[in-house]
């Protein structure tokens, strides 16, 4: 019982660690705060959630500023709006 | 004519909706309140030339192509009803993001209207737009509004009534050749939004620019701190309760019940000798009394009502969304949930359906499920009668279902999750932070008024038909006739609620009278007062004066003869066994599937029967050393609800466990 579930985690976090060294850009949990950076590409399978994500503005050439880094969340501004995201969509980003 | 309104999410399309037709539809300050179609008519006062103006309003959308439930509500609307004129509602604070969807709406072929709403806040920003330029660019009119404050309507009004009819060339086409290829789709969406960039530099111009720090994120890094944030929280929560159900709310209560009982008195007088002594009984004691009984906790409500309305005017709701998010993906849940659930602290009925704003099924019908364990307004008064008959309206018992209330939902959804997460899934979080904003005390007066009526409505229709009921079934036997005195178990309701009391007897409350009230709840919580009320023959549980009221608390406590303990155990029973039938609706609904249903009442009544011994049996041993009465069949009982989930959690780390073999 215990074992499945450690083994899941242990899965998914090593799939985390191959899609960050597969690319080769920064994503938005590295990102230093106040900077504009330009967003490089969404890494996701969510297909759904990538279009969400264009409809607020959020697509590769776009600039995106990370204004606070809280734990585990950040408060990025995309157009004039401001967003919340988890580290998982932070990661997603690529800058 | 009909209108509908369209805009991004928060932009104040309900508020905007509010002010043109005069009702009081739910507004508040984050994005995602309004989850279903509102439809209303245009105000006399503003519809000069006469003729019916219909107005519809839909829940927000970022685009044309929806993401969540209720964002495919809105377009469907605009794409299917064909409605006459389209009032796109866009912030005026973020025009660079909104006008997307604008230019998107122009392509309907149906009129639009722009509605540049919170142009109040303009200034205060440093923005300034050409309205004119804007309107010519996107071949519609432009209205400035401020829906908070009402400026604009008449203008509004006016221009879709000009444009009724029109034909309006679209500033930019892509809608036709979009949902083919995913790549052309990307293009033209990217030309779309280039088209916007040009547009907003030709008619905006800003003096500070948006990705400036303000005080705003820095009061944001406070309330959403990893470590401050729930503490805020919670005493936020603390406030909110313990005023209305402590410092405020009771003392109102007091003296709205002399008046109920002058009222009682003043019928019973009236009456006088003549009237038969059945009838008499059934208007005091079965309608007054018991509708009575509940009027009586209508100040708790308004009270509650009215801070929460505060608390969702002001900006916070999405903050605590964030605070929550990281606590509540490690039980399965989204930062989302919690939302519902504060909205389920007035209603769980339009909590669970707020459930709507969360994408993922698991997580979306999980909280659909455990919203209804947070105390609804119409268990407030069951908290309100238990904590002052049986603990001296001492303030931790009603503040404590609330943070009681937190713990069950997380063991819950702990154990939802082990039963129906198959590995590690991909969810993110995202919500987008309205500005805070001193809330509106006019805002929140409306709200509470409104929903005080919508109580009131109640009490004098489910509630007074449930009473009169229970106070028939009371009174006659099976075959008609009246009960004699002390055979008071021939009666009808007697009779069906006994089996069920046999039931409740490790519970430490196996009484019929208590059996009979716990079931009369699942029409309406609120009944469980009024039924105790009319099988209790009690008309006054909160009385007028202090020293009354702890004499008059003795006798009610002695007259349902529960101990402390049985007490407080009744009433986790009532709070947290599953909601009133109508919840249960709104939660088949949301979770769209009988499976989940099933699982969830199931849920509901493992955790108010365990969660009820164990208050009852612990606490017994604890304040007279010896275990209550049918502590081992309860146990039995409460050890085959936990089998039922071990075996379900096996079940489901068997399953896991195959595929992760096949996987490998």
């Amino acid at each position: 019982m215990e074992q499945a579930v450690v083994n899941n985690k242990m899965i998914s976090r090593y799939l985390n660690k191959r899609l960050d060294t597969v690319s080769e850009h920064l994503n938005l949990s590295d990102a230093a705060v106040n900077v504009p950076y330009v967003i490089k590409g969404v890494n996701t399978s969510d297909r759904s959630m990538k279009d969400f994500l264009f409809t607020l503005g959020c697509y590769e050439g776009e600039t995106v500023t990370v204004i606070s880094v809280l734990t585990e969340s950040y408060i990025i501004n995309i157009k004039d709006a401001r967003y919340s995201i988890d580290e998982g969509l932070a990661r997603a980003i690529l800058v | 004519m009909r209108i509908a309104h369209a805009g991004d999410p928060n932009s104040g399309k309900t508020t905007l909706f509010n002010a043109i037709t005069g009702k009081i539809e739910h507004v508040g300050n984050w994005p995602g309140v309004t989850i279903a179609k509102k439809e209303g008519d245009v105000r006399k006062a503003l519809n000069r030339e006469g003729g019916m103006i219909r107005v519809v309003d839909l829940p927000g959308a970022y685009s044309l192509s929806p993401f969540t439930t209720e964002e495919s509500i809105t377009s469907e609307f605009v794409r299917n009803e064909k409605p006459d004129v389209i009032i796109n509602i866009v912030d005026a604070t973020n025009l660079s993001r909104s006008l997307f969807f604008t230019t998107q709406l122009l392509e309907l072929s149906i009129p639009v209207v722009v509605a540049l709403n919170k142009s109040d806040l303009l200034d205060k920003k440093g923005i300034v737009i050409n309205r004119e330029v804007l309107a010519k660019k996107l071949g519609c009119p432009v209205v400035e509004t401020a829906s908070t404050k009402g400026h604009g309507l008449p203008e509004l009004i006016e221009q879709a009534r000009i444009v009724y009819g029109d034909k309006q060339t679209a500033p930019f086409t892509g809608l036709s050749s979009s949902n083919k290829d995913q790549a052309v789709d990307d293009k033209v969406k990217h030309e779309r939004f280039t088209f916007v960039e040009g547009l907003v530099k030709d008619v905006e111009t800003r003096k500070v620019a948006s990705i400036k720090q303000t005080r705003q994120d820095a009061a944001d890094r406070v309330v959403a701190h990893r470590i401050l944030g729930i503490p805020i929280f919670a005493a936020v929560i603390y406030f909110v309760f313990s005023l209305s159900q402590t410092y405020l709310g009771p003392p109102l209560a007091d003296y709205l019940v002399s008046w109920i009982d002058s009222f009682y008195e003043y019928i019973g007088g009236l009456m006088g000798a003549d009237v038969s002594p059945i009838l008499s009984s059934l208007l005091l004691d079965g309608i007054i009394g018991g509708v009575g009984a509940v009027m009586g906790f209508l100040p708790l409500i308004m009270v509650l009502f009215f801070l929460l309305a505060l608390l969702e005017d002001s900006g916070y709701m999405a903050r605590v969304a964030v605070v929550m998010d990281r606590h509540l993906k490690r039980v399965g849940l989204s930062g989302r949930s919690i939302i519902p659930m504060v909205i389920g602290t007035g209603c769980a009925i339009p909590g669970v359906m707020a459930t709507r704003t969360i994408r993922d099924d698991r997580q979306r019908r999980t909280t659909a499920m455990l919203t209804p364990f947070m105390p609804c307004g119409a268990k407030l008064p069951i908290i309100a009668l238990f904590a002052g008959v049986f603990f001296g309206d001492a303030a931790w018992v009603g503040t404590s279902m609330y943070f009681v209330a937190i713990l069950i939902i997380v063991i819950s959804a702990l154990i939802v999750q082990r039963i129906t997460n198959n590995g590690p899934a991909e969810s993110y979080f995202i919500m987008e932070l309205p500005d805070y904003r001193l809330p509106s005390l006019k805002r929140a007066t409306v709200s509470m008024f409104s929903r005080a009526k919508a109580f009131i409505i109640r009490a004098a229709t489910i509630i007074l038909l449930c009473n009169a009921a229970v106070h028939l079934m009371q009174t006659f036997t099976w075959s008609f006739q009246v009960v004699e005195p002390g055979m008071e178990g021939t009666s009808i309701l007697a009779t069906i609620a006994s089996p069920f009391a046999f039931l409740l007897i490790p519970l430490g409350f196996g009484a019929w009278q208590l059996a009979a009230a716990a079931i009369a709840g699942l029409i309406a919580k609120e009944n469980v007062v009024g039924a105790l009320a009319v099988v209790y023959g009690i008309t006054n549980f909160i009385d007028t004066e202090e020293l009354a009221l702890l004499s008059g608390a003795g006798e009610v406590a002695e007259v349902m003869g529960l101990t402390s303990v049985a007490a407080l155990a009744y009433l986790v029973f009532n709070l947290f066994t599953p909601p009133c039938f109508a919840a249960i609706g709104a939660m088949n609904a949301e979770m769209d599937s009988r499976n989940w249903l099933w699982a969830g009442i199931g849920l509901q009544f493992g955790v108010g029967y365990t969660v009820a011994y164990f208050v009852y049996q612990v606490g017994t041993l604890i304040t007279t050393g010896s275990f209550g009465t049918g502590v081992i069949p309860g146990l039995l009982g409460v050890a085959l609800i936990a089998g039922v989930i071990v075996y379900l959690v096996r079940r489901n780390d068997h399953k896991s466990r195959v595929e992760l073999k096949e996987a490998v």
